[in-house]
């Protein structure tokens, strides 16, 4: 297999009872290209004809019979990579939609429609309806609401496009800002944020940007360095830094789930329903909002320098609010 | 035996379940469980006659799940005969409801787009089923050019609790699972019947009825804390087509009704990042982000988000949204506050380069 997701025997069965009534559409065909044209790999096409070949259906007699079973022409195969169905059994179409997925193409064509490029509202309505007529059943209740297409977006995209460099002000997660110039590569979107990918002429070296720490954002006359667009990475968007710090929280069991993304792992000395939990971080700046951000919930307990700076975040917080309404003394 | 495939008697899982469809689709009348069992490549090879086959009669029951779960339509028929007898159920695949619909085609550019919708999903059991589904469309043999997009859509489920409960919707079962509402300390078991699951701003939702409330409520995902389980012997009505687009509207009327105002720090992450997020339209008179108008959905959800953008945003109104981040705060300090009073507070310059 190269590469791609492990696949489960439900989907060896959908290839199977895909690739059926294709062959039967194609007199002759060769592997690579029935592989190209579902976007697998040839030995798996392979694969999938030697069982095809030998299966069939228990017939009359119940002994799986010759005539009971698929045929292909075997020279041909062996010899010539190329697939000739002889004989047909039991089915001759393409199976239908599962309830789950039509529900997931109809849900992905939803999150289409609401992005600037995908304006055919026509088309996308009507090919929901096709999918849920070659459904099995009704389609499952997924539902998603379009992102807020911001002009960030269509400014970075069109200079992509454009082949020109961008500039920005950029606040990091530090709470550093700096002016950036970058080489927009590839503008992607993950659930609801934006990220750009790109190579930073400040930094001399390929970075991930999020749309929304960008300020005074425009687009230059210069084009983008051509070099720079072979160092286009795979599929990776973020980096893990060697410079993270161990950070104990102490919460109630059932909520260490809330801290998936930091990867914790256990710490002893909690009491009662509670657990504590050491967290990578990579800065307090960070830390600090994470942690105001599920009062009541999370506790920092060691170091003692993260406390205070957390302390120090809340109450700081807090002093605004004294400040803002001198009359409103209680608490 | 005198067949002319004759194999040992490992049959790989996708040629048992292969072999099973099209014997199903086969038959006109069906086949008993018996005539399967004893019969079908990959059951045939196991069965013993007149012997027990509790363990293959598992494996069927298995099976006829993962093929239903493909949307592959297997029957079961009752004889006229004998109704109610267990033992001479029939199983069959009726052609007509297992083939697309022979009216139903797609144009390339149609393929070119459900193509990009199923690569809108990443990873994840949605990300799965688009790929089965594509694969089914690759069936009728329509060629279309590669999507071509500025950018690459993504949308993730990463909530573990997505599977189990779109699973239990779909088969109209009752689930329960511990929940930590925002704005609450401590999770509580909630006993839902599932009627829809919706992204919404960003945030996977499950809408469904609360058997304990007699309500309908809107969950978060990433605040279900526990494993979903099915109730057992509780099932209900699928409430019909609708309920997802139900959801969302539900979901934009609160957030369109719900507006903070809110003043953000200049040049802070929240006047940076919020100021992003003002509505369309919306006439921004203060370009310094000290009088945002945001919109939200569900004030504990937003208000855990702003107490974490801590001195920068200071709520203005709604009065009930300004409390609840001020008593957020007050509860983070006191909580991180040593009463022995060690505190160095000169340490926080320090730990915040």
């Amino acid at each position: 297999m190269n590469g791609g997701p492990a696949l489960g025997a439900s989907d060896k069965l959908t290839f199977l009872l895909a690739l059926v009534p294709f062959l039967m559409d194609h007199d002759r065909i060769s592997v690579t290209d029935v592989a190209a044209h579902f976007g697998v790999s040839p030995d798996r096409v392979r694969d999938a004809v030697n069982l095809i070949a030998v299966s069939g259906i228990p017939g009359e007699t119940r002994q799986y019979l010759h005539g009971d079973l698929f045929d292909i022409h075997w020279d041909e195969f062996e010899t010539n990579d190329l697939i000739v169905l002889t004989h047909l059994v039991a089915i001759d179409d393409s199976p239908r939609f599962s309830a789950r997925e039509a529900a997931a193409l109809i849900a992905g064509l939803q999150y289409l429609s609401s992005l600037p490029e995908n304006a055919d509202v026509d088309a996308i309505a009507s090919l929901m309806a096709k999918l849920t007529r070659s459904a099995s059943a009704a389609p499952s209740q997924v539902a998603v609401s379009g992102t807020d297409a911001r002009s960030s977006i269509a400014v970075v995209q069109a200079a992509v496009r454009g082949g020109v460099q961008i500039e920005f002000d950029y606040l990091n997660a530090r709470g550093e800002n700096e002016l950036r110039r970058v080489d927009p590569w590839r503008i992607q979107s993950v659930d609801r944020d934006w990220y750009l990918r790109g190579w930073c002429h400040l930094r001399e070296a390929a970075r991930t940007f999020r749309l929304d720490r960008m300020s005074d954002l425009h687009v230059t006359d210069v084009p983008t360095n051509p070099r720079s667009a072979d160092a286009v990475p795979t599929e990776t968007l973020f980096e893990g830094s060697a410079s993270d710090q161990d950070v104990t929280v102490e919460l109630p069991t059932s909520a260490v789930p809330l801290l998936a993304d930091y990867a914790p792992y256990g710490a002893p000395g909690a009491h009662g329903d509670r657990v504590r939990r050491t967290l990578k971080v990579a800065h307090y700046h960070g830390l600090k909002r994470l942690v105001t951000g599920l009062a009541g919930v999370v506790e920092v307990v060691d170091p003692a320098e993260a406390r205070a700076v957390v302390r120090e975040w809340a109450a700081a917080g807090v002093a605004r609010y004294d400040e803002s309404e001198p009359t409103d003394a209680g608490e | 035996m005198p067949s002319t495939i004759e194999k040992n008697s490992r049959v790989s899982v996708e040629e048992r379940l292969f072999s099973l469809v099209l014997a199903l689709i086969a038959t006109e009348v069906g086949l008993t469980k018996a005539d399967i069992l004893s019969t079908v490549q990959g059951y045939r090879q196991r069965y013993l006659p007149g012997g027990d086959n509790a363990s293959l009669e598992r494996q069927f029951e298995r099976d006829k799940d993962d093929i239903r779960e493909l949307g592959i339509p297997l029957e079961v028929v009752e004889p006229p005969d004998d109704p109610g007898s267990n033992h001479h159920l029939r199983y069959r695949i009726p052609k007509g409801l297992y083939e697309l619909p022979v009216d139903v085609t797609f144009s390339p550019d149609e393929l070119m787009l459900l193509k990009l919708a199923a690569t809108v999903w990443r990873e994840g059991s949605l990300s799965a089923e688009s790929r089965r589904a594509m694969t089914k469309l690759h069936a009728l043999g329509i060629d279309s050019s590669d999507p071509v997009l500025g950018y690459s859509p993504s949308l993730r489920v990463r909530e573990a609790s997505f599977e189990p409960l779109s699973k239990a919707m779909d088969r109209g079962q009752v689930v329960a699972f511990l929940y930590l509402k925002p704005g609450e300390a401590a999770a509580r078991r909630r006993q839902v019947e599932p009627r829809a699951m919706v992204l919404h701003d960003g945030r996977w939702h499950l809408f469904g009825t609360d058997q304990d409330a007699a309500a309908t409520r809107t969950y978060l995902l990433s605040r279900i804390v526990g494993p979903v389980v099915t109730v057992p012997g509780a099932s209900f009505v699928a409430h019909g087509d609708g309920q997802g687009q139900e959801a969302l509207r539900e979901l934009e009327a609160l957030w369109t009704a719900n507006i903070a105002v809110i003043a953000a720090r200049p040049g802070s992450d929240a006047a940076v990042r919020l100021s992003k997020r003002v509505a369309p339209g919306e006439i921004r008179t203060n370009a310094d982000a000290s009088a945002l108008h945001l919109n939200f959905t569900d004030l504990n959800v937003f208000a855990d988000e702003l107490a974490g953008y801590g001195p920068e945003v200071l709520v203005h109104s709604p009065a009930a949204l300004r409390t609840a981040v001020r008593s957020r705060l007050i509860t983070v300090r006191d909580a991180h506050t040593d009463f022995d009073l060690n505190a160095h507070p000169d340490t926080t310059t320090a730990a915040d380069e």
